[in-house]
């Protein structure tokens, strides 16, 4: 590969100077004429049927346009997934849009559209609604004993799916083990936070058309999951990109009630429809799902795994929404892969409850495993006295292997090794002291954890989608247009396929423009989610951006004299390589395709060839070739007040193979960013619910605790790993998830290096640190 | 019911019919159209609503607008000076501070509140000053780095 | 929802407008301070009744004076102002004050006032914490005119004060402390925008010999329906030398004056363990304050 001029560089975020300006395109800002505002009626039942819904007092407030009720919406069961087609066989669609059955404390009866988001909310104080209170039930466990609450009668004992896997032998493993561990771990419910509400306006046309804007990861999902639950071909909606979203994290991953709810609103009343969260609603609507694993897990005197063995339950709450995925991401990604181990087995269950559904969050399934795997790698450590990282390389994938997942793929770049060695040296691996040795009051401790096999995009996933497509669209000045359906959620999506498509051309990163896109205009590209977008994504830029040049070349071979073989992009200068006199500004070349055939000139007519018109643009749709494994390492420094059991995360050192860093200061704003998130995920969010009436008791960010800058440690550095990966855009792989994975066991590791006691259920907090400590006394 | 204010907003004065129970923050976004400041709770604590109240950073979900009738009102729209970004601004760029950017708004006036009093300061006191402000993207690293440069007319 | 019922906003110019305007309304109105408490009411639906808000703002209440050698904090004292005051930047009597100040973020405390925080009676708020310890009271200014009421008295119940109908809070009154008198102030939260899960605050005041002639001990968030004063604390800590031990058991001591309870954010017996270690290291930062050597 030559010398890269763009990629890799510190480049300045393309949407940066308008987002300190105030950032004016977030679907929360959007207004047009003649909008209604809907607001959505909850049900305060976590489990109960709606005898009568009598909204005739509603219906007479002056403002109010229209009112539904699960009379008036489709009976279409749909999943919410937008990665995943509505009708794959792997998803359970048990959702209506609309619902005369209640499952979830919150979950919406009726809506409203007035001309004024109070009128709205005064509305649904003027309908009554008549419920019949079903017995409800909270805990998966409970939820699977006989004679429990049943949700559905499609799921016996409220068990969704139960998937089972085995490789090898397992039973015959655990024989031929040293030492067997046995450890439960269990994680609680979080929120992604994301900071803009989920917000949509809805409008349609008098043909039934419908145009959506919505804050959301996914264009096309939510084109698709609101056709398909409104019963109405795709091509009668048109989603609309966001220019912005104020975050995401996996929580606008799926369409929520509020959408179809807009739409049938605009339907029924032709006017735009706006409908938006409060920070309550959101807290109440999207979660990553609480897990109980079980592990039990063989070894040799010297570490080696001979047996593994794990079963995890998985608390779906109301609808199965995400849980049958994140299950088997949690299974797969989480356990089962990994690490090497020729015997092993794993079985999952996805439990429904009357909780709140769940949705997707960064890591998908894999931070629970991370918790419960990487936390138990670090008991039998300690027990046996083996050196932890030791441990991890023995028992790990090296480069060249066969991929784990897939067996068409090889893991041809892969440097768990070099990751671990970099972060240990970072931190001061060697230093640290014998678990609980300090003295004082206050005692610090080390600890890391791994992602060791994380994925690139989701090829060779069962039902979920995996391709991309971009346009790249030359014009005269110079510059280039990319449309693409990919959402920038804030992670720099932008300005990384700016850089690709700016590398592939031969022009400055200033003279890409991310441009408006919609589902009408762009072809498809599957979510903003899982570590997809600058692998997939970036391959299809940068196949789109050849495209282009293979034009550029085109017109200008002839403009230049010489083959378009021989013609390179340089600076924005096309020119013949080796002879760069011989060249001109790409922006000639476009001026050249774009203008008159025939154009006068002060000696008469000059004519051009045919064939070099047309705008220049290139195209390209396409999967990628491969699911490349990153390799993540996280090692941190924490300090333990032995007398209150409060926690202080001091230093953070994380390493990463990531192929090769597009732009460094975004990829470690995503280090930083998934820290916030895997730090308040160990030590303090947990979105706790009443467990009598499933009321939520932390639906306001007093009671939802997360990381401020206080909290944060002032020392988090970035080693980068760059193996250039032959299937990736200028040899990149993915980031964004596994930062967010190793936070939580990588801290639990470290208290537990500081005090010697290990808290196996999350959040690790100072209570439970004090409680293990036994310095509480018993109730 | 309701009730003609004049509110100075980013030196321009306004008269508008506001309700009395209407927050400064719905104001600002649906009377003025200064759609800059964010609302993200609404209950106070995000700190995305943040705006200057007589040079006072204020979470403006909390400010009754008839409260703020005779104050000084400055939203992230009235940073600029001359058409030239106000430092902070600058420094958010540069710093790579921003992410999704819905949190910026109210993280820059909290600084911009602080930088008119602390000459050079700690680490820790930058961080203070925006505990009232959460961002879900960036772990706020960046965002401390660009308060810093900002402080030291880097 | 939410206050949608309220058609009025008045802003009185002085306390006696106040005394009138709540005349005038009487349960219709609703006294606004600096608005971060009841905002928060509102926006969790809490405001249904409300028809008229009293904004105090230009009703002159808002400095730090000296009063009898002690100090009068004017209820629309904000934070900040209080803060900034000479007596609590500098002092080692007022030092809890700086203490407890110190947590709330920079809007909070530029908006929230002394008078608002004493009179939501929140049971997880800081100030009121600090304030007892330093024997406070609160001056009240009603249709009878005004009266002092010790803040010990004050604090009747969950969210429910003394003051009676038509009735407002106007000043806390500080007063003057024995020379050799210090404060300290701490609190256990989860994150720096978070309301204690416990709080103390510790007076001491040690005579000439260098014996604790006086102390106050007052433990808050989550312990009782209001703040509580550890009285058994208080009388171990009286007439001894400070020291690690005798704190220590003074902080041990704690235990049969609160009643902690349990709730989504901590049990009851966790309340109580850190209460006692966080009152130990409060009564240290406060001997510290006075240039004690502590064996
Ligand atoms: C994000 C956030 C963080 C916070 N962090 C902390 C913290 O760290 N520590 C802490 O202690 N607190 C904290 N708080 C709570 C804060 O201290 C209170 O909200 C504040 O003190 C209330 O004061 P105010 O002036 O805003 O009162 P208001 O909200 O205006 O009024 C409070 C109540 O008192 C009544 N009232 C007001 N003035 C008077 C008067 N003069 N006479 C009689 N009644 C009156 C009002 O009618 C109302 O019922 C926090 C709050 C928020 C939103
Ligand atoms: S919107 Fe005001 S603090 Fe969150
Ligand atoms: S940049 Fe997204 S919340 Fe701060």
């Amino acid at each position: 590969m030559s010398k890269m001029k763009i990629v890799g560089n510190r480049v300045l975020r393309t949407d940066a100077y308008d987002k300190v300006t105030g950032g004016k395109s977030y679907t929360v800002n959007l207004r047009l004429p003649g909008m209604l505002h809907a607001k959505l009626l909850r049900s305060p039942y976590p489990h109960a049927r709606v005898l009568r819904v009598d909204t005739s007092r509603a219906e007479k407030l002056a403002g109010v346009k229209a009112i539904l009720t699960a009379a008036d919406v489709p009976q279409i069961k749909y999943h919410p997934v937008y990665f995943a087609p509505s009708t794959a066989a792997s998803m359970v669609r048990d959702m209506l849009i609309l619902t005369s059955t209640v499952r979830f404390a919150g979950e919406p009866v009726a809506a409203v559209a007035a001309t004024r988001t109070e009128i709205a909310e005064e509305a649904l104080e003027l309908i009554h609604v008549e419920y019949e209170a079903l017995p409800a039930v909270f805990e998966a466990a409970e939820a699977m004993k006989p004679g429990a609450p049943q949700l559905y009668e499609h799921a016996p004992n409220n068990v969704v799916m139960n998937p089972s896997f085995s490789f090898g032998d397992a039973q015959k493993g655990f024989d031929e083990a040293d030492y067997v561990f046995e450890n439960t771990y269990r994680t609680q419910r979080v929120h992604t936070c994301y900071m803009e509400p989920r917000v949509c306006v809805v409008d349609s046309d008098t043909s039934g058309n419908l145009t959506i804007w919505s804050s959301t990861q996914h264009i096309f999902g939510l084109r698709e999951k609101l056709a398909f639950a409104l019963g109405i071909p795709v091509s009668k909606v048109r989603a609309v990109k966001p220019t912005y979203i104020g975050g995401g994290f996996g929580g606008k991953l799926d369409m929520g009630f509020l959408e179809p709810v807009a739409a049938l609103l605009s339907l029924k009343t032709g006017r735009p429809v706006r409908l938006e969260h409060t920070r309550y609603e959101d807290f109440i609507t999207t979660a990553r799902n609480p897990f109980e694993v079980q592990l039990k897990t063989g070894v040799k005197k010297d570490g080696t795994f001979t047996a593994r063995w794990a079963k995890s339950i998985l608390d779906t709450g109301a609808h199965a929404t995400h849980g049958a995925v994140v299950l088997m991401v949690h299974g797969f990604f989480g356990f089962l892969l990994p690490y090497r181990c020729a015997n092993q087995k794993w079985e999952g269950m996805t439990v429904y409850t009357n909780n709140i559904i769940g949705g997707g969050f960064r890591g998908y399934g894999a931070p629970q495993a991370a918790f419960a795997v990487e936390s138990q790698i670090d008991e039998i450590c300690d027990k046996l006295k083996l050196d932890p990282i030791e441990f991890r390389l023995k028992n790990a994938h090296s480069e060249g292997e066969q991929h784990p997942f897939d067996p068409n793929f090889t893991l041809s770049t892969y440097r768990l090794a070099e990751c671990l060695k970099k972060g240990a040296e970072q931190i001061g691996w060697s230093k640290r002291l014998p678990a609980g040795a300090g003295n004082g009051t206050k005692k610090r401790g080390i600890g890391f954890a791994c992602q060791p096999l994380w994925v690139s995009g989701c090829v060779g996933f069962p039902d979920i989608y995996e391709h991309s497509g971009a346009i790249l669209k030359l014009n005269v000045d110079g510059t280039v247009n990319l449309s693409i359906a990919t959402v920038d959620m804030g992670c720099g999506q932008n300005t990384v396929l700016s850089q690709i498509a700016a590398e592939e051309l031969g022009v400055a990163v200033k003279d890409i423009r991310v441009t408006y896109a919609d589902t009408d205009t762009v072809p498809f590209d599957a979510p903003s989610h899982a570590s997809r977008v600058t692998y997939s994504a970036g391959n299809a830029v940068k196949a789109a951006a050849a495209s282009a040049k293979r034009r550029v070349f085109q017109v200008a071979s002839g403009l230049l004299n010489s083959s378009a073989e021989n013609l390179e992009i340089v600076d924005g200068r096309v020119q013949v390589k080796g002879a760069p006199a011989n060249g001109m500004p790409l922006a000639d070349v476009v001026k050249r395709a774009e203008s008159p055939c025939v154009n006068m000139v002060p000696d008469g007519m000059q004519r051009t060839p045919l064939e070099e018109k047309g705008t220049i643009m290139g195209s390209a749709c396409l999967a990628p070739a491969s699911n490349p494994s990153p390799a993540a390492v996280e090692f941190v420094e924490v300090e333990v007040d032995t007398e209150t059991g409060e926690v202080k995360v001091l230093r953070v050192a994380y390493a990463h193979d990531i192929g090769k860093v597009i732009n460094p200061p975004g990829a470690e704003g995503q280090v930083e960013g998934g820290l916030q998130q895997g730090m308040g995920y160990a030590l303090m969010e947990n979105l706790v619910f009443d467990p009598s009436s499933g009321a939520c008791l932390a639906a306001d960010f007093l009671n939802y605790k997360m990381p401020t800058a206080l909290e944060m440690p002032a020392e988090i550095t970035c080693q980068w790993v760059e193996s250039n990966e032959p299937t990736g855009p200028f040899g990149a792989k993915s980031l964004a998830e596994a930062c967010a994975i190793v936070p939580a066991p990588a801290i639990a590791n470290a208290i537990y290096n500081a005090v010697g006691v290990r808290v196996r259920d999350l959040p690790i907090t100072p209570e439970k640190i004090l409680a293990a400590l036994g310095k509480l006394d018993p109730a | 019911m309701k009730q003609v204010i004049a509110l100075e907003v980013n030196g321009e004065r306004h008269e508008i019919a506001v309700q009395p129970s209407a927050t400064l923050l719905q104001v600002l976004r649906e009377e003025l159209d200064l759609l800059g400041t964010k609302q993200a709770c609404d209950a106070g604590g995000c700190g995305c609503c943040t705006v200057l109240l007589d040079g006072r950073a204020v979470y403006s979900c909390m400010v009754f607008a008839m409260s703020a009738q005779d104050k000084k009102i400055t939203t992230i729209e009235g940073l600029p000076k001359d058409g030239k970004l106000d430092p902070l601004q600058e420094a958010f760029i540069q710093a790579g501070a921003v992410q999704c950017g819905y949190c910026t708004s109210g993280m820059i006036m909290a600084a911009k509140e602080f930088l008119t009093s602390a000459r050079a300061p700690s680490d820790p006191e930058i961080r203070q000053a925006i505990s009232g402000n959460l961002c879900r993207c960036t772990g706020y690293h960046k965002t401390v780095d660009a308060i810093r440069m900002a402080a030291s007319g880097r | 929802m939410g206050i949608s019922g309220v058609r009025e906003f008045c802003r009185p110019q002085s306390a006696r407008d106040v005394v009138d305007l709540l005349a005038k309304h009487g349960d219709r109105a609703v006294l606004l301070a600096g608005g971060t408490f009841l905002h928060g009411l509102f926006a969790r639906g809490l405001g249904s009744g409300v028809e008229v808000l009293v904004d105090l703002q230009k009703a002159g209440l808002s400095y730090v004076k000296a009063a009898n050698g002690g100090l009068a904090l004017g209820a629309m004292t904000t934070f900040r102002e209080l803060a900034e005051s000479e007596a609590v930047q500098k002092t080692a009597e007022f030092a809890a004050i700086r203490d407890a100040l110190q947590y709330p973020p920079a809007q909070i405390r530029n908006q929230a006032t002394v008078g608002g925080c004493v009179a939501s009676a929140s049971s997880l708020f800081d100030l009121p914490v600090a304030l007892l310890a330093l024997d406070g009271s609160v001056k009240s200014l009603g249709p009878r005119g005004p009266r002092e009421t010790t803040l010990a008295k004050f604090f009747v119940d969950y969210f429910e004060h003394s003051l009676e109908k038509g009735e407002f809070l106007t000043e806390v009154l500080l007063p003057k402390l024995p020379p050799r008198s210090a404060s300290a102030f701490l609190k256990l939260e989860t994150n720096s925008n978070d309301l204690a899960l416990v709080n103390v605050a510790v007076r001491i005041t040690l005579d000439q010999a260098g014996l604790c002639r006086d102390a106050r001990v007052v433990i808050g968030g989550g312990v009782g329906k209001a703040p509580v004063r550890a009285v058994s604390c208080e009388a171990v800590l009286k007439g001894q030398r400070p020291s690690r031990t005798l704190f220590e058991s003074a902080a041990q001591e704690v235990s049969s004056d609160i009643q902690p309870v349990s709730d989504h954010r901590a049990s009851g017996q966790y309340r109580r363990a850190v209460a006692k270690v966080y009152l130990r290291r409060a009564l240290l930062r406060a001997a510290e304050r006075l240039g004690v050597e502590i064996a």
